[in-house]
């Protein structure tokens, strides 16, 4: 399958499937020390005592490793133009360390800008590590139409 | 709302979170870690883009909105009641480009209180939250889901 490049080569019901990105404990701390300090982020005792159950990474790392994956695996390949934005993130599992991750993309809508020579596609990220999946991000991608500017 | 339980969280209370300049290093240094784009990555190729410069990844901008509020007490802390685990968000909108240099400040105002009855010990808190830049432009916006510990568990 060649990666879709302009707005015209995304269909509503396309998928893709990729990625085994691992999350190490190094890279969890790192992310919550700079974003998101809370001590079930950094700490393995005081996330035990946490709703989380034991050391999890930032629900805001996860979304930031599905983009990486879907920016390797499909933007980069694309004429990507930034997104319109996410309509709906649910941190479904704790991400642990040394869960590697992988994506699923489906393609839910595409919807070309009114004016301007761009479609939007609205895509659903389910975001699996190796047991279960552990979460599921709505987001509208933005993409230049073919001979667009 | 440092430390604050569920039941002491007030409905409509508005907090300005801080403010944050973004410098080309971090936006550069964030891209190539999680969004290596060209127009999030290299001057260059970003001034010949449609953006005309480099632009923040949207992930990260949502990102320092997180800092601020950990920053801001809003998260969990060691001694307080048990907060700062979210289930998700919603209706996250990247309207405006965040460049090198600007100044945001972000801003988040309780919108919703919700028992739950699966997890009787914590309280839902939903929140409206955003960004803006120096002029007062919305740059970004998003509903927020917390879970706080309650004094006493809901029925």
């Amino acid at each position: 399958m060649s990666a879709p490049r302009y707005f015209e080569d995304f269909h509503v019901g396309q998928k893709f499937a990729f990625g085994a990105y691992e999350v190490t404990k190094e890279e969890i701390v790192a992310f919550a020390r700079e974003f998101d300090p809370q001590p079930h982020h950094l700490d393995e005792d005081a996330a035990k005592d946490s709703l989380l159950g034991g050391l999890a990474t930032s629900g805001w790392h996860v979304c930031a490793i599905a983009m990486r994956l879907a920016t390797d695996h499909i933007f980069n390949h694309a004429e990507a133009r930034g997104g319109a934005g996410v309509e709906d993130c649910r941190w479904l599992k704790p991400v642990r360390p040394g869960d590697v991750l992988r994506l699923e993309v489906e393609v839910l809508d595409t919807r070309p800008h009114p004016r301007r020579p761009l479609g939007f596609v609205t895509m659903r990220w389910d975001v699996f590590n190796q047991r279960e999946q552990v979460a599921r991000i709505v987001n509208t991608p933005i993409f230049a139409t073919r001979g667009g500017a | 709302m440092s430390g604050r339980y569920w039941e002491d969280i007030e409905l409509g209370a508005k907090q300005v979170l801080g403010q944050y300049t973004f410098t080309e290093d971090e936006i550069v240094g964030f891209a190539r870690a999680y969004d290596p784009q060209p127009f999030h990555l290299d001057p260059q190729a970003a001034g010949r883009s449609f953006y005309g410069g480099i632009i923040a990844s949207g992930w990260h901008t949502v990102a320092v909105w997180m800092k601020l509020a950990v920053a801001s007490h809003l998260g969990a802390t060691r001694d307080g009641p048990r907060s700062g685990v979210s289930p998700g968000f919603e209706d996250l909108r990247w309207l405006k480009p965040v460049r090198p240099g600007m100044t945001i400040t972000y801003s988040t105002e309780v919108i919703e209180k919700v028992a739950l009855k699966s997890r009787p010990q914590y309280g839902l808190v939903k929140s409206r939250n955003e960004a803006r830049g120096e002029d007062g432009t919305l740059v970004m916006s998003f509903i927020g889901k917390g879970f706080v510990e309650r004094k006493t568990r809901g029925a």
